[in-house]
Formats: structure tokens, sequence, C-alpha cells
């Protein structure tokens, strides 16, 4: 499903940035520290990624509808609108359902990553994470 | 009984004896200490389990019961009105009388027995007190740490993610700089790895403790400020 949204863009529009944005895998940082959002996004830019920063979990819906990110990279403890909250409605969604979630947090125990497969994530990652721990995780998708 | 310690107080060698005998026959018998009024020195200080008064020099009994904290246990083994061992009783709860009547030392050595039981009751809840109170500390600290350590992870994501960063782009550093930046990345792993110990003795812990609370993964949004 991500890959077909970003090739809906790509076939929709001669626009040369958007034939850009569409080659280029969008992923969507979620998370209401912006020195975290800041070092994720530095370390996908280089590797060629596309990042969209977010602070505000209350507003991810709206920023998937107009960034279409293939990929979302989600904070768990994030106030007013925690990752799991986030996750599960996402997946509820018949939207947004297809877009793979992989949960960054600094939450490790194994009831941790437990109730994050019950939200339908669809990768874990904690924190600290090395480069090669977050990029692994997120070539799985994208 | 077998480690507890009885004070005799009496100015009756044949009290003193008695007593001891009976004891001596006892399959546990306590540890005996007979002294008479002249010995005993109100300063004394008391390491004894149980009291037992038995009969001293005209006097000599209320100037020694006066001498005892409270809440000693103690038998007292002598001739006493009603009235006296009424104002007696109001000031030592734990005090006993035992008439010398026939079989006293039968009813001594139960009574004994019995008190040196609570006593032992009472020091096994006062350690047990104890040490709820200590692993409450614990408790308390490790909660401290556990709570700290999501900051501490977060921190340390992006200590190692930015000198990562740093690292991947050589050319635009020194060498010393470059060194500077592969120590700080190092610290930080061995940061980590210290707190992947905590990690393991946190989940120990749990292991050890009832129903993990799933209330952790709660669907209510963290409160504003708190950190990751």
């Amino acid at each position: 499903m991500a890959a077909t949204l970003a090739a809906d863009v790509h076939l929709g529009s001669t626009d040369k940035s958007l034939e850009r944005l569409a080659v280029q895998k969008r992923v969507l940082i979620v998370d209401d520290s912006p020195a975290q959002v800041k070092l994720i996004h530095g370390l996908l830019e280089r590797e060629g990624y596309s990042p969209i920063d977010l602070n505000d979990p209350r507003r991810v819906e709206e920023t998937i509808v107009s960034q279409r990110p293939n990929l979302i990279l989600l904070d768990v403890v994030m106030p007013e609108r925690n990752g799991f909250q986030v996750c599960r409605e996402l997946k509820a969604s018949s939207e947004f359902g297809a877009i793979p979630v992989i949960l960054v947090t600094s939450k490790d125990t194994a009831s941790d990553r437990f109730w994050g497969e019950q939200q339908g994530a669809d990768g874990y990652v904690t924190k600290p994470f090395t480069r090669e721990d977050l990029l692994r995780a997120v070539r799985r998708f994208v | 009984m077998r480690n507890a310690n009885i004070l005799i107080l009496t100015d009756e060698a044949e009290f003193g004896r008695l007593l001891g005998t009976c004891w001596q026959t006892e399959r546990q018998a306590p540890g005996i200490t007979v002294l008479g009024s002249d010995l005993w020195s109100e300063h004394e200080e008391i390491d004894h389990e149980l009291v037992v008064v038995g009969p001293l020099r005209e006097g000599k009994s209320a100037e020694i019961l006066k001498s005892l904290a409270p809440a000693t246990a103690v038998i007292l083994c002598a001739p006493a009105d009603s009235r006296e061992l009424s104002q007696l009783r109001s000031r030592y709860p734990r005090l006993v009388h035992i008439p010398l009547r026939e079989d006293w030392t039968q009813t001594l050595l139960l009574v004994a027995g019995e008190s040196l039981r609570r006593t032992e009751a009472q020091r096994a809840a006062r350690q047990a007190e104890n040490k709820a109170a200590r692993n409450e500390h614990h408790a308390t600290l490790g909660r401290y740490m556990m709570d700290m350590k999501h900051s501490v992870n977060n921190a340390l994501t992006s200590m190692l993610g930015n000198a990562e960063l740093l690292l991947l782009e050589p050319g635009q550093l020194s060498s010393q700089s470059l060194a500077q930046i592969k120590t700080i990345h190092n610290m930080a792993l061995r940061i980590n790895e210290i707190m992947q110990r905590f990690s393991s003795l946190s989940s120990e812990m749990q292991e050890v403790e009832t129903a993990p609370s799933l209330a952790e993964n709660q669907d209510e949004p963290t409160p504003t400020g708190t950190r990751r």
C-alpha cells in the first residue's frame, strides 16, 4: 500500500518536485521531542529518505493526508496522545491502516513490545538506538 | 527459649537455686543470671528477655521494680497484696504475679515459656517491620531509577545519534575532533550497557513481583511535561 501511494503521486503529476517526492521514500517522524525528531531526520535524510517532522501527535492523520508518508516512525510516550493510541487508531482506519508503523521508544520491556504488537505496530525500535538499528528497521519497509 | 536470657533477682539463695535446677531439666534451658538486691544496680543495662523477681529484703522490691523499664517482662514471685499488685500492673503491663504456693515452679516455668515466646514473636515482628521498611526504600529507589531510565535513554539516543552523524562527515572535522567524538560515542555506548544491566535487574525484580501491570501501557495520555 505504501508503495502504491508513492506511485499514485508519481503517475498523477508531471511536476518535478512531486516526481522527486515520489521517488524519495517519505518517512513521517512523530515525536514530541524536537531534538529526537531532528536527530532521526538527519539520520534518514543522508540515506536518501525524505523525512517529515511532526511534534504534535494530534496532527498525525492530517499530516498523513497532506504528506502521504510511506512509513511512520512513532514515539510512544507523548503528551495528549500516546503512540499506542495513535498506532491503534491508524491501524483500525481503512484509510491509513496499510502504512507501516514503527514504534521508536525507550520503553524496552517484553510487555512493552507485546503491547506495541497488540496495537498493530509493524516494527519496534528501542532507544537508544544506533544508526544501523534504525536504518535496518526502516529498510524492512521502504 | 534456647537463646533466651533470664534474670532472677532474689535475696533467697534457695529460690534461685530451685528455679535454676527446674530450668536445667527443661529441653531448652535458657541462660540464667541470679542476682541479689545488693548487686543490683539501678543503672544496670538489662539485656534479658525476662526478669523474675523473687523474695527480696524488706523494701527492696519496690526499689528494684521502679528501676526496671515499664516494657520489661516481669514475673513477680513474692508476697504482695492486691492493692500493691494493682499499682504494679498499672506501671508494668507485662507483670505477672505468681503466688508462692504449691507447684509454683511449674506455673512459673509455664508462664515464663509463654512470656519468652511472646517476646520472641514481638522481636520477629519488629524485624519484619524493619525489613519491610528497608524493602520499601529499595522499591522507591528502583522506581526512581526506572523512571529516570527513560530520560537517560532519550539523552543517550541524542548523544549516540549525533555522534554517529558527525562521524559520517570525517572530512569536516580535525582528527582531534574526530577522536573526541569517538570517545563521546564510546562512553555513550558504555552508559547504554550500564542501563541495560539496570533493565535486566528490573526484569528479575518484576518476575518476583506478582501480577505485572499492563497499566503502564496505558491508553491515557502522558501528562504534559513528562519526558519519554
